[in-house]
C-alpha cells in the first residue's frame, strides 16, 4: 500500500499536505517563522533554566542549614544543653549539630594563622574533607581548613595545638562557596572547648531550603512564643527564596520575549494561510459545489495550519535541543543535564504552544473558506 | 417522472436601491436520460437558473423540487448532502485541482466519505471517457479536452440523478467540443441521468434533446 492511499483515509490531512506542496516557499517562509518563534521561546526557556540550576547548586549547601543562637531575651550566654535536646526531640528528621566556638592562633615553623575553632562532633554534617576524611564523630584530632593547612606548611598527621592540648590533624576541610566565611577554620572534638559551658550555635542540617524553612516556623513556635526571644533562628532559606523568586521573573521575562517572535510567526501563519485560502476561493467554492462539507473544508485548511505548526514546532524544538545542549555545557558543564524535565519541559511548551498557535491562527481563515457561499466563490 | 422541477420559481438581488429579477415565475422539468440546453444571451438569468437547479443558489420565490421532495426550503446543510449525492458539475474552465492527479480528482466528491471506496470506479470512469492511460497525471500533464473529460468522469462518481454543465464546451476548440458532447450525450444514455447545460453554443444545441431559451429571467415558450 502506497502512503498516497494510506492518506486517502485522512482526506483533510491529504489535500492539506498536498495543498501545502503547491507553495513551498510560501510554506517553507511560514513555517520558518514558526521555527525561529519556537527557538526564541524555548532557548530562552532552557536558558533560565541553566541559569537557575547553576544558582541552586552554588547555594544548595547553604540553604538547608538553619541555624540557632542565643535570643535576645535569653537568660543565658548562648544555647544549653537543655535547649539542645528540646531542638533534637523536636527535630527527628534533621541533623541537629550544635557547636562551641573560640579563636586562636596557631602556629608552626612557616608562620602562624589567626583562626576559628570550632568544637563539634558530627563533622561529616558540615563539611566536605578534600583530603583525609570529616568523620560522623569527631571523638579525636582535627579537621583544618585546607588554605590553613597550605599557609602554615602543615599536613595530614601533623600536629596542632589548642588551649596547651594537642591535635593530630584528620582531615582538611574546603572553603565553602557561596556566603559561608570559609576562611580559616580548625574543627576539634567538643571536649576541647568543655571550659565553655554553652554551646554558641546548632547548626540544622534539613534535606533542602524547604525543609529548612519549616524547620524554622517550628522553632519559632517552640521557643519564642509571642514577644519573647528565646533563641535567634536564621537560616538561608529565605535567602534563597529570594533569589528563586527572582530567577523565576527573570524566567518568565525571557519567556514573555520569546513568545512575541512566536505572536509574529502565527500572525505570519494568519496573513499566509489567508492569502492562500483567498487566492484558491474559487477552488473551495468548487469543493462546496460538488458537496463538500462546510466541517470538512474547515477541517481541511485547519489541518494545512496544524502541518506548518507541528513541523516548525518539532524542527524549532531539535534546534532549541542543540542550543540547550551547548548552553548547559556552558553554564553547567554537563550538556546532558538539558534533558531533565525543568529545561525539557520548555522544548515540550515551545512545541505545543506552535502548535496551538498556528491552529489558532488557521481558524479564521479556515471559517472564512468554510462559510463562504459556494456559488459567489465560484464566481472567484 | 422528472428528476428536477422548477415551479413559478423567481430569484431577486437587491443591489442597492434598486431590485434585479434575475428569474421571473420560472417553471422548468428535466427527466432522467434527457439532455436538456439553456440558452439565452449573456445576462439572461441562464447562470442563475443553473445555480438553482444545481442547489448552488435559493430562490426568492417558487418550489424546487428533487424526485418530487421540495428542497427550496433546506438549509445549507442539507442543500450541501443533497448536492453530493444528487448532482454532479461540470464548469467552463474544468475546476480540476492542480495538486491532484486524474483519479483523485474525480475520486473528489467522494473523499471524505471514508466508508466507501470508489477508486474502481473512477478508474472505470476516468477508463470510459478513454482517459485510461493518465489515471495519475496531474491536470497540468492533460490537454484541455482531457481535463474536461477528467471533469464529466468526476461529474459522475457519486452516480448522480443530474449533471449540470455550464458552457462546458467554451474553452475548448469546436473538435475537441464534440468529442466531449458525444461523451456527455453517451453518459445521459447510460448512466440514466439529467444533463442540464448552460450555453451560447450552437454546437450544444445540436446534440440537446430539448432546449429552453431565456429572454430577461423568461422562459420563452
Amino acid at each position: 500500500m502506497k502512503p498516497s492511499d494510506l492518506l486517502t483515509r485522512f482526506p483533510s490531512v491529504l489535500m492539506a499536505w498536498r495543498n501545502l506542496g503547491r507553495n513551498r516557499v510560501r510554506t517553507a517562509l511560514a513555517t520558518l517563522g514558526i521555527v525561529i518563534g519556537v527557538v526564541a521561546i524555548a532557548s530562552l526557556g532552557i536558558a533560565g533554566a541553566a541559569i537557575q540550576q547553576q544558582a541552586t547548586t552554588d547555594l544548595g549547601s547553604l540553604t538547608n542549614e538553619v541555624t540557632v543562637t542565643s535570643g535576645q531575651d535569653s537568660d543565658v550566654d548562648g544555647v544549653t544543653d537543655d535547649q539542645v535536646a528540646r531542638i533534637e526531640r523536636l527535630l527527628t528528621d534533621a541533623r541537629v549539630v550544635p557547636q562551641k566556638t573560640n579563636t586562636t592562633t596557631i602556629e608552626s615553623r612557616e608562620g602562624e594563622a589567626f583562626v576559628t575553632v570550632t568544637g563539634l562532633t558530627e563533622a561529616s554534617a558540615l563539611y566536605n574533607a578534600s583530603a583525609g576524611e570529616a568523620p560522623d564523630r569527631l571523638q579525636s584530632g582535627a579537621l583544618l581548613s585546607a588554605g590553613t593547612a597550605r599557609e602554615l606548611g602543615l599536613e595530614l598527621g601533623d600536629p596542632v595545638e589548642y588551649e596547651g592540648r594537642l591535635y593530630r590533624i584528620r582531615g582538611l576541610i574546603e572553603a565553602e562557596g557561596g556566603f559561608g566565611g570559609g576562611g580559616n577554620e580548625l574543627v576539634i572534638p567538643p571536649s576541647g572547648l568543655a571550659d565553655q559551658q554553652h554551646y554558641d550555635s546548632v547548626t540544622i542540617v534539613a534535606a533542602d531550603g524547604e525543609a529548612a524553612t519549616a524547620i524554622v516556623d517550628r522553632l519559632e513556635a517552640e521557643f519564642n512564643d509571642g514577644e519573647e526571644e528565646e533563641l535567634s533562628v536564621t537560616s538561608f532559606a529565605s535567602a534563597q527564596e529570594n533569589i528563586d523568586s527572582f530567577l523565576n521573573t527573570l524566567n518568565l521575562a525571557l519567556l514573555g520575549i520569546g513568545s512575541i517572535s512566536l505572536v509574529v510567526a502565527s500572525v505570519a501563519i494568519l496573513n499566509v494561510m489567508l492569502m492562500s485560502t483567498i487566492e484558491r476561493r474559487g477552488e473551495i467554492g468548487v469543493l462546496r459545489a460538488v458537496g463538500i462539507r462546510r466541517g470538512e473544508i474547515l477541517r481541511m485548511i485547519l489541518t494545512e495550519a496544524a502541518f506548518i505548526g507541528v513541523i516548525g514546532g518539532a524542527v524549532g524544538a531539535l534546534v532549541s535541543l542543540g542550543v540547550g545542549l551547548v548552553l548547559f555545557d556552558a553554564v553547567a558543564g554537563d550538556a546532558l543535564l538539558v534533558v531533565r524535565w525543568s529545561s525539557a519541559r520548555y522544548l515540550v511548551f515551545g512545541f505545543a504552544f506552535a502548535v496551538v498557535a498556528s491552529v489558532l491562527s488557521g481558524l479564521y481563515p479556515a471559517w472564512k473558506a468554510a462559510t463562504d457561499r459556494p456559488v459567489e466563490a465560484l464566481r472567484g | 417522472m422528472s428528476v428536477i422541477v422548477l415551479e413559478s420559481v423567481t430569484k431577486r438581488y437587491e443591489s442597492g436601491a434598486e431590485t434585479v429579477v434575475a428569474l421571473e415565475n420560472v417553471d422548468f422539468h428535466a427527466d432522467r436520460g434527457e439532455m436538456v440546453s439553456i440558452i439565452g444571451p449573456s445576462g439572461s438569468g441562464k447562470s442563475t437558473m443553473l445555480n438553482v437547479i444545481g442547489l448552488l443558489d435559493t430562490p426568492t420565490g417558487g418550489t424546487v423540487r428533487i424526485d418530487d421532495r421540495v428542497v427550496s426550503d433546506f438549509s445549507e446543510a442539507e442543500l450541501t448532502e443533497e448536492r453530493r449525492s444528487g448532482i454532479g458539475f461540470v464548469f467552463q474552465d474544468f475546476h480540476l485541482l492542480p495538486m491532484l492527479t486524474a483519479v483523485e480528482n474525480v475520486e473528489l466528491p467522494s473523499m471524505w466519505d471514508t466508508s466507501v471506496d470508489r477508486r474502481d470506479r473512477a478508474v472505470d470512469l476516468l477508463h470510459r471517457v478513454g482517459l485510461g492511460d493518465r489515471l495519475t497525471h496531474t491536470p497540468d500533464e492533460l490537454s484541455g479536452g482531457q481535463r474536461q473529460r477528467v471533469a464529466i468522469a468526476r461529474a459522475l462518481i457519486n452516480e448522480p440523478d443530474i449533471v449540470l454543465a455550464d458552457e462546458p464546451t467554451g474553452n475548448l476548440d469546436r473538435d475537441t467540443g464534440a468529442t466531449i458532447l458525444d461523451e456527455l450525450t453517451r453518459f445521459t444514455t447510460d448512466e440514466d441521468v439529467a444533463v442540464v447545460s448552460v450555453t451560447h453554443d450552437e454546437q450544444l444545441v445540436e446534440y440537446a434533446d430539448r432546449v429552453v431559451e431565456l429572454i430577461d429571467g423568461v422562459v420563452q415558450e
